[in-house]
């Protein structure tokens, strides 16, 4: 009897904290609300698996729209089709590599639907187990007016992308939802996470595939997510909804180019073995002399195994983990010795000749 | 404890979820054993299906059957496999109705009621059932839960064929295997048969968007689907394309070519008309117009309204064929990427193959037989005209442009010859419908009827001969919907297919009733047939006689027949 009873008031709490979705409830007037307040985005790709479709979230009734970074803004022709059917001309205002996230300007619109993102923002993030509706044009099912598609999901951790780089290729590095619905497909980016209710909760990311076990993860960006996002040597925390209100007026500075990113970082001293295979072991070769690494005490024969404590498998991870540190970083290096792990923080400086 | 007990009757009364959840399962239980399993004979590939009446007729997808030959095993949820025959196919459309044979004769089957998928919503639950990646070996079908992404969704054809029109789009799970299994609504209606999915670079398993085609499409060629033919997809005869003006963002459909021959532009439509609707719903873009013209059978006759300077026209047009007959006639193409599979000698049921009988057009001509025996036998119930082959007049006033004009009708023999002939107001047309080298105009006597001795040569030779009164074939031809009156006025007719002397005929019979509604005699393919529209029902020695025929042709209502007086003898 007793454990009945504590059966029974489990229930008692669960439909009191959240209540719960039955298969008779309709979400056809949520995903309505939600399709209204977004955008199919038409850029540049359609060539090598990059594709030139995408999907932007309205954030404004004049026509600001939050969509993902990307090679689709890349185009002087960039266009979206509203949800009533009309074809529009946008123009990129700035890009935010650190976020993933752009914001673009539909020309000639007034009084659009709009999701209101600084109330978004002001909300609690929600928590694991959370049900939630994805809307996106995945695969570019829908043109002109078509409605989007819509899935449902439940968050399964809110949670820091596991930046093991070589392992999983993210474009983004911060707080996520993660997904157990197949949320990230082709165009999906930019899509919009809501409750239930049609609340907006987050940015769907890009597809994002783990390299080692062949399997994809399905992600989106909190409005509330603080990112770490560095300017020189300064560093900051920055959300989306700060992002969508910076850019409106016009203030928005974004860190660095996107090229940049996908740069050397600053400079370590460090030369590693030559590239041969596909999983080279980042076997130090070289130390410059009077380097960072020199001054850290690096030798050669040293293998990396662990940069700021995430795995490191091959020259490439190697890398990319050094691709976006800035000068006068320090990063905390473990590498292999002989039969020892030595730790060793190496102080980054910027590039000599820049 | 006042408390806890008030908690405790709550939990007793279920909550929202665990009805929900009750709900779910007492429908899953309910509709499970519909479920089939579906495996080609010697247990290569396979995919699933539905069982949608008693008698054991079942949907699943022409790619699951393609390849797979007239019959095949099927499994349910009993754990029994069925021997099962191929009855009609719908290449385009991707979708086959099958016949589960029944261990005892006259056993029914568990079946599924079908829904109506125009209801469905994007962001309504949904399950999938059938037998993904074949993995129940007990048949047992596994279901999958999941929303409705989309509604009438436009997927263009994957090679050139199978083409998903106005289709459902779900996150509900479907896998390789799962093709040709039902898609039920939360209370365990058919709404679509899922088939399809949007597969990159995860491969060929669930990426969160798969298709079904709508049962509402499917309803459309049931008919003919039972009737054991190789349906055709249609088009308009026209192509049409999107004009955008610089001052209007909304875009406008618009004709952008349109075939000389076809009954579109004997209607009227003519290019750079825009398009505002078609078969009772609005076209705004391509995609739209396609989601209309995807989901109907070759033949029928759909309204579609028009506007040209600013003046709205609705017209009936008749559907043109989609494929040709090459395409339709080759029973399995290679896909690409894929070696045939090697042609092993399976053990085919006998009991099955009793129930197959092959034909060119016909995915098995047993069935359409046996749908037009059906037919015939209903509608012999109305009258037996056998017997009355002698000399038939018929006498009244043909009401013809507001004017009335007393009419004799004469169809009989002279001389060894077939002869019928229409005396309007002492004004005499004669035909003899056989002759060789005819005259075209007296072919199409009375002027502008479009052939009304030809027509009622055809119906005089319907009611007395019956099936073997038509040498060029007699077959059953689907449903099609009839227009007694206008656009506004469908009726949903069985159609039976005749041709005597190179003349094609189109019967409509009442569904339900079967009386004969109307009759459309074609004297070539490309010109406007005679359409006989038979009303006012009265019975003679017995039989049931119409006593009003309205003649049509074209666009325009030649007039009326209204009949005083029968006299039909025997020889």
């Amino acid at each position: 009897m007793n454990s009945t009873l504590r059966y029974c008031l489990g229930w008692a709490v669960l439909i009191t904290s959240a209540a719960p979705v039955s298969a008779q409830d309709r979400y056809d007037a949520a995903v309505q609300k939600v399709n209204a307040r977004l955008v199919k985005v038409f850029g540049s790709g359609g060539f090598r698996g990059v594709v030139a479709y995408g999907t932007g979230i309205v954030v404004s009734p004049d026509g600001y729209v939050l969509t993902a970074a990307g090679s689709l803004l890349d185009t002087q022709e960039l266009r979206v089709h509203l949800s009533d059917g009309r074809r529009c001309l946008a123009k990129v205002v700035v890009i935010e590599p650190a976020l993933d996230a752009a914001i673009i300007k539909i020309e000639m619109v007034e009084d659009l639907p709009f999701f209101d993102i600084d109330a978004a923002a002001g909300r609690t993030p929600a928590e694991a187990g959370t049900w939630v509706i994805a809307m996106s044009n995945a695969f570019e099912i829908a043109t002109r007016g078509e409605p989007m598609s819509v899935q449902r999901g439940v968050i399964a951790a809110r949670t820091k992308l596991p930046l093991q780089r070589g392992i999983y290729e993210a474009p983004y590095a911060g707080e996520v939802y993660v997904l157990d619905a197949i949320t990230n497909n082709p165009g999906s980016a930019g899509g919009a996470i809501t409750t239930r209710t049609g609340e907006l909760l987050g940015m769907i990311g890009k597809e994002m595939r783990n390299a080692l076990a062949d399997t994809w993860i399905n992600y989106a960006v909190p409005v509330q997510a603080q990112v770490e996002v560095r300017d020189g040597s300064t560093v900051r925390q920055i959300n989306l909804a700060e992002f969508v209100r910076q850019a409106m007026k016009g203030e928005y500075k974004p860190t660095a180019k996107p090229d940049k990113m996908k740069g050397e970082g600053a400079y370590h001293g460090i030369v590693l073995v030559p590239n041969v295979v596909e999983r080279t072991p980042p076997y130090i070769e070289d130390v410059r002399p009077g380097s960072p690494a020199a001054k850290a005490g690096l030798r050669p024969d040293d293998l990396i195994v662990y940069v700021d404590g995430v795995p490191i498998s091959n020259i490439a991870a190697f890398k990319a983990a050094m691709s976006t540190t800035g000068p006068g970083q320090v990063v905390r290096l473990e590498v292999r010795r002989g039969e020892k792990l030595e730790t060793v923080e190496v102080k980054l400086e910027e590039r000599p000749g820049k | 404890m006042n408390n806890l007990l008030f908690l405790a009757s709550a939990c007793l009364a279920g909550g929202p979820v665990h009805d929900a959840e009750a709900h779910r399962v007492a429908v899953v239980a309910k509709i499970r054993p519909a479920v089939v399993a579906v495996f080609a004979n010697g247990g290569q590939g396979g995919g699933s299906g539905v069982l949608i009446d008693a008698d054991g007729f079942a949907l699943t997808n022409f790619h699951v059957v393609q390849g797979v030959g007239s019959t095949m095993k099927c499994g349910l949820a009993d754990g029994i496999l069925y021997d099962a025959v191929l009855v009609g196919l719908d290449r385009v459309g991707d979708v086959a109705l099958i016949k589960l044979l029944p261990k005892e004769k006259g056993k029914p089957f568990p079946f599924v009621p079908l829904g109506d998928s125009d209801l469905v919503k994007a962001g309504d639950w949904s399950l999938a059932m059938g037998n993904p990646f074949l993995v129940a070996t007990d048949f047992t079908p596994t279901v999958t839960f999941g929303m409705v992404s989309g509604v009438n969704r436009y997927q263009y054809p994957a090679g050139t064929l199978l083409e998903y029109t106005d289709c459902i789009q779900i996150d509900t799970s479907i896998n390789p295997g799962n093709s040709g299994g039902p898609l039920f609504n939360t209370q365990g209606e058919l709404i679509g048969i899922n088939g399809r999915g949007s597969f990159e670079k995860r491969g060929r398993v669930n990426s969160g968007v798969g298709y079904a085609i709508s049962i509402n499409q499917i309803k459309n060629f049931l008919g003919h689907l039972y009737a054991g033919i190789d349906t055709d997809h249609a088009t308009l005869g026209a192509t049409v394309r999107t004009v955008e003006a610089d001052d209007d963002p909304t875009p406008k459909v618009v004709v952008q070519s349109i075939i000389d021959d076809c009954d579109a532009a004997r209607r009227g439509l003519q290019i750079d008309d825009e398009l505002v609707g078609f078969a009772g719903r609005p076209v705004t873009t391509v995609n739209q117009y396609k989601n209309v013209l995807g989901i109907y059978p070759k033949g029928w006759r759909l309204p579609l309204v028009y506007r040209r300077d600013n003046q709205k026209q609705e017209i009936l047009v008749r559907l043109q064929a989609l494929l040709r007959k090459s395409e339709m006639e080759q029973p399995e193409r290679p896909r690409p990427g894929r070696p045939p599979a090697p042609q092993r000698k399976v053990e085919r049921s006998a009991e099955a193959l009793k129930l197959y009988k092959a034909k060119p057009g016909y995915a098995n001509y047993y069935f359409n037989e046996q749908a037009r025996e059906r037919v015939w036998r209903a509608f012999m119930k109305h009258g037996d005209f056998s017997g009355l082959t002698g000399t038939w007049l018929i006498e009244g006033d043909l009401v013809r442009k507001g004017q009335k004009t007393p009419f004799k009708v004469e169809i009989g023999e002279k001389m060894g010859k077939s002869v019928v002939s229409i005396d309007l107001g002492g004004v005499i047309f004669a035909l003899d419908p056989l002759k060789e080298n005819p005259d075209v105009r007296e072919l199409h006597d009375p002027p502008e009827s479009g052939g009304l001795l030809m027509a009622l040569y055809h119906t005089h030779r319907l009611l007395v001969l019956g099936p073997k009164g038509f040498e060029g074939g007699f077959d059953h031809g689907g449903v099609e919907p009839y227009y007694p009156a206008g656009p506004t006025s469908r009726r949903d007719s069985e159609v039976l297919t005749s041709e005597h002397a190179a003349v094609k005929a189109k019967w409509y019979f009442d569904k339900g009733a079967y009386a004969l509604i109307g009759a459309e005699v074609s004297l070539g393919q490309d010109e406007d047939p005679c359409e006989l529209t038979f009303g006012d029902y009265k019975p003679i020695d017995g039989r049931m006689v119409p006593h009003s025929i309205d003649v049509r042709s074209g666009d325009s209502l030649f007039g009326i027949l209204n009949v005083r007086k029968y006299q039909m003898t025997s020889k």
